[in-house]
């Protein structure tokens, strides 16, 4: 290994926030010795993936491995990046300071479909081929995982293996694999190939998808089966994280509470991946945060899922915690919060005093379009829950919604702006008339972008132009006092709509727009969808004909090879009721639903107490 | 919360890689420790508890020093020795402890008390030791500086600026500049401004290397 530290001091003096670059975190592991050097990359800044818990995740479970060192490496900053490449300085990871291209493997996330240009970035600041059929004997395995790899095609060409699912007990299996192939002097295609054999793993070269899916050329399965972790249990919550100096995004202890989510938002993408539904028991999750808190001295733990308010014995955690944590000044909190008056009640119990403001997500305006994405909130629960928390002393919450939604209608977009004005109403009600100039809504739009694996994964995405006249429709219905709208940039959301349906064709327009100069594209500043127009039109790709268009049921897709368990008849008749705006309940308060998960992989709902509520 | 009952007065370096943190991410992490090493630190009233805590002035991005200070307040008594020995095992090495003890619960506090720093500038570039002191001494006598930072000027007079006249000194094989400033409300001279304004005002070559505090003291030890 190489230590470039001596290298890289020098550029330090001149590139903003060089925390991000020094190592030597509390809780960073420096093994010595090691024989096998694993690199987990974020394709983002150092303070978005420091917050990212799958980083954590892994880091532990390839510590735990003996003669295995876990290493970090993120994008760096483009300041640092023109320093580096100046200076003729290759992309380092934390630990050890060596180069990316000495590791063994390099494991790359795969968190949203804007960071695809910064993956081609960091490969080449570290002087990997970025294709791996240029890759050869002395260059490290590059392997994808994470929420994208649900739809790996337009990344494919890039990795040399992709993880589809939950990566605890996949990393160790994929390293041990790997390590025992080269100790017997496998080919790099020897160890591919067995690599293809360990459950989860995509190994795109040992598919063809000239007939518009992926077909298996030999002896890799011809269907993918997502890995499932079918126990939460069976894993520790990072108990010793590395403690960021830098303040990162999400800057606390976070405890994975449950992972799943069997509501059955027909938009969400997480929902219909991650099933089915595994909680942690209370008496797991208190004593991995008090151990966390203990170990890394954060001010602040997060009990992080999907739908946490769910978790069946979440009163109960909370009880707990707040009598363990009296007189410490650290503070509990929950990522998303519920429609309804229970939650109101849990926000009461984590804030102590504070009331900064709460947030939910009706996702819709008009009952019959939330019955359409099974959204199961209705406006008499909204309305309650805004009473109960104005009455209680907030004075700010912030609404999520969407536009573009199958089926959606202008009347649909003006069901938002009156819900607005009912809950500005209801909001004025519940407080004393002397504070009612205090109360602010936020109104939060963003494009409705169809996702691969969902009922809506037939459905088109509104060209921009239909999201500009809809975003004028909303504007001009909505409430001009007290209410803070905002939109998520639809440019954004069209360029992922692509990204998230495309298939192998896109490897070519990613290269082009990275060549172009993209690279940070999730950061507004950094994002021209000029530049992405042209690599679309530079390889002969319509991107319309792939965010914009219908697809027929029986359309060969770019992902039918990855098996999430869902079958494909229940996201089709998941796709009819929701044309009839019929709803389906969630089969962990109610009945079996039908979704296959449980039946194909294996497996079963777990539920840390007897039941939900 | 209790008021705390006892404030610890904790010494602590910036030393290596870690010299490159903010000012800001220096405070939490020396909180992060005291909450690690278990200490029963006190908390703020109010909406947003939090530790009881108040820092030295802040040093730049970049300057080390040996002798960082900070006050924690404690609910309860903790030998200062032992609680020395918990920090220092909760801490990254680069900025472990390295001294505890308790002060009066009324003494005014580390910001304002501390006024006078001192700071060791290492050069390089090859001119002599007595190049660079008569750079300096004829920059001092000019009586005043004009220092240009992120588009503003700041005009500082020397004379207050500086209680005691810059020491060039070899150490180690290398050059070291000793200054000594007077911490002002309207920003603080950084000691790497004056000395390559006083290279750059005499026509000798030469950069700062590394700059690190040595001392901070309070205006009657001046």
């Amino acid at each position: 290994m190489s230590d470039l530290w001596p290298r890289i001091e020098p550029l330090l003096a001149s590139v903003e926030r060089p925390a991000r670059y020094i190592d030597r975190e509390w809780g960073a592991l420096h093994i010595d010795d090691a024989e096998y050097h694993a690199a987990l990359v974020y394709p983002d800044a150092y303070e978005l993936g420091m917050a990212n818990q799958a980083i954590g995740i892994l880091y532990q479970c390839l510590a735990a491995i003996p003669g295995v060192a876990p290493e970090r490496a993120f994008l760096p900053w483009r300041d640092m990046a023109e320093q580096m490449r100046h200076n003729d300085v290759p992309l380092f990871t934390l630990e050890s300071c060596s180069p990316l291209s000495e590791m063994d493997l390099v494991g790359i996330t795969l968190p949203y479909e804007l960071t695809y240009s910064n993956i081609l970035e960091i490969l080449d600041l570290s002087r990997i081929p970025l294709r791996a059929a240029d890759r050869t004997a002395s260059d490290p395995l590059v392997i994808g995982g994470g929420p994208c790899a649900y739809n790996p095609e337009p990344v494919a060409a890039f990795f040399d293996a992709i993880l589809i699912g939950d990566g605890e007990h996949a990393v160790g299996q994929i390293v041990s694999v790997h390590r025992a192939a080269k100790a017997s002097g496998a080919s790099r295609d020897e160890i591919l190939s067995a690599l293809a054999r360990v459950e989860g793993v995509y190994v795109p070269s040992l598919y063809s998808t000239d007939s518009g899916s992926a077909v298996s050329l030999g002896t890799a399965p011809a269907r993918v089966t997502k890995r499932l972790l079918d126990d939460l249990g069976m894993v520790r919550s990072p108990v010793c994280p590395v403690v960021p100096f830098m303040d990162v995004v999400h800057d606390r202890v976070t405890v994975e509470v449950l992972r799943g989510c069997s509501r059955g938002c027909r938009f969400c993408q997480a929902g219909m991946v991650y099933r089915p539904v595994r909680e942690r028991t209370a008496d797991t999750i208190v004593r991995d945060v008090l151990a966390g808190l203990e170990c890394t001295g954060h001010e602040e733990v997060s009990l992080t899922s999907l739908s946490s308010a769910d978790h069946s014995q979440l009163e109960e955690v909370l009880r707990r915690l707040s009598r363990r944590l009296e007189g410490t000044g650290v503070t509990v909190s929950l990522p998303s919060l519920r429609v309804d008056a229970f939650s109101v009640e849990i926000a009461r119990l984590l804030g102590g005093g504070r009331k900064t403001g709460l947030t939910f997500a009706p996702e819709a305006g008009t009952q019959r379009m939330r019955d359409v994405i099974n959204k199961n909130v209705t406006e008499e629960d909204l309305l309650g829950t805004v009473r109960k928390a104005f009455s209680a002393g907030w004075h700010r919450i912030k609404l999520y919604f969407m536009i573009g939604l199958p089926t959606e209608t202008d009347a649909d977009i003006e069901g938002i702006s009156a819900l607005v004005r009912k809950v500005q109403e209801a909001a004025k009600e519940s407080v004393p008339p002397a504070q009612r100039g205090g109360i602010r809504i936020g109104v939060s739009v963003a494009t409705f972008v169809p996702k691969a694996h969902t009922p809506f994964q037939w459905d088109a995405q509104i060209t921009l132009d239909e999201v500009r006249r809809r975003q004028s429709v909303l504007r001009d219905s909505m409430p001009k006092r007290g209410v803070d709208l905002s939109w998520h940039d639809p440019e954004v959301s069209f360029l992922e709509g692509v990204m998230a349906r495309g298939g192998r064709e896109i490897a070519d327009v990613i290269e082009h727009a990275w060549r172009a100069g993209a690279c940070y594209d999730a950061w507004t500043e950094e994002f021209s969808l000029g530049r992405w127009r042209e690599a679309f039109d530079a390889c002969g790709v319509d991107p319309l004909s792939i965010a914009s268009r219908v697809r027929e049921f029986d359309e060969k897709l770019p992902w039918d090879h990855i098996q999430t368990g869902l079958s494909s008849e229940f996201l089709r008749i998941e796709r009819e009721r929701a044309s009839e705006a019929i709803t389906t309940p969630d089969c962990t308060f109610d009945e079996c639903t039908g979704c296959g998960v449980c039946p194909t992989l294996g497996v079963d709902v777990i539920l840390g107490g007897e039941s939900r509520e | 919360m209790s008021e705390g009952l006892f404030r610890l007065r904790i010494t602590y370096p910036k030393a290596g890689r870690l010299r490159f943190l903010s000012h800001l991410e220096l405070t939490t992490a020396c909180e992060r420790a005291a909450r690690r090493a278990g200490l029963p630190y006190a908390v703020t009233q109010g909406f947003n508890p939090k530790m009881k805590v108040a820092f030295g002035p802040a040093l730049p991005v970049g300057t080390g020093s040996t002798c960082e200070r900070f006050d924690v307040w404690l609910r309860e008594y903790v030998p200062a020795g032992e609680a020395l020995e918990r920090l220092r095992s909760s801490s990254s090495v680069d900025v472990a402890p390295l001294d505890a003890c308790y002060v009066a619960l009324r003494a005014p506090s580390l910001a304002a008390s501390l006024t006078i720093a001192t700071y060791d500038v290492v050069t390089v570039g090859g001119v002599s030791v007595e190049d660079q002191q008569g750079s300096l001494d004829a920059l001092v006598k000019a009586g005043e500086l004009v220092v240009e930072h992120k588009g503003k000027q700041k005009v500082f007079d020397l004379a207050s600026t500086l209680p005691k006249e810059p020491k060039v000194r070899t150490s180690n094989g290398q050059t070291v500049v000793e200054v000594t400033t007077r911490m002002g409300d309207r920003g603080s001279l950084r000691p790497e401004s004056l000395v390559m304004a006083a290279f750059q005002r005499s026509g000798t070559g030469g950069s700062v290397l590394s700059v690190t505090r040595t001392r901070l003291a309070e205006e009657e030890d001046a």
